[in-house]
């Protein structure tokens, strides 16, 4: 995944720079995911494919979604994991 | 440009949060919204759109899939507004350091 710091070999006042922008970033981006759970969510993934799932959750490093009664071709699963590297993009209403 | 986008860093990501962007992922598919964040440990980014029901969609792009981010405008005070005050949002959690 990504590199600890991109300022790593800058001053320290520039390191708590990033260090704050990483956390609004990462605060907002959990809040975000919590918005998610328990909303019925479309998946982008590669080749066209297109399913839609509940969302339940994601690990820390986004790595896997867990995700409930995804309608896929073959029919639906309750309860998945989807890696994330096979997705594209996620759309939902809010 | 593939994995560019990762390779920003918080510094760089955070000066696009609040504009409205274009995102290219994967072979062809292509996002417009208002950038409310990006994740500092996948790169994934996501968007609002307003809709006219009042609703909002959103969209999160996954980091490895970006290929360009392209800055489309700036927010005016009404759309900051709905950003700040949208329910995806932590009420505290503003950019100002």
């Amino acid at each position: 995944s990504i590199s600890m710091s991109a300022a790593s070999e800058a001053d320290p006042e520039e390191q708590q720079r990033e260090q704050h922008a990483r956390t609004t970033l990462r605060e907002r981006f959990l809040h975000c995911l919590l918005a998610m759970t328990n909303k019925k969510v479309q998946f982008h993934m590669y080749e066209k494919v297109k399913v839609e799932a509940t969302f339940g959750a994601s690990d820390i490093d986004m790595l896997h979604f867990q995700v409930s009664d995804l309608h896929t071709p073959i029919g639906v699963q309750k309860e998945a994991l989807i890696r994330c590297h096979d997705v594209i993009s996620l759309t939902f209403d809010a | 440009m593939q994995d560019a986008w990762s390779h920003l860093g918080p510094l760089q990501w955070i000066r696009f949060v609040n504009k409205q962007i274009k995102v290219t992922a994967g072979k062809d598919e292509e996002r417009r919204g208002w950038l409310v964040t990006v994740d500092p440990v996948s790169a994934s980014l996501v968007l609002v759109d307003f809709r006219e029901d009042g609703k909002m969609s959103v969209d999160m792009v996954m980091g490895h899939a970006v290929e360009e981010v392209q800055v489309l405008q700036e927010a005016d005070s009404e759309t900051l507004d709905r950003l700040q005050n949208s329910l995806i949002l932590p009420k505290t959690c503003s950019l100002d350091a």
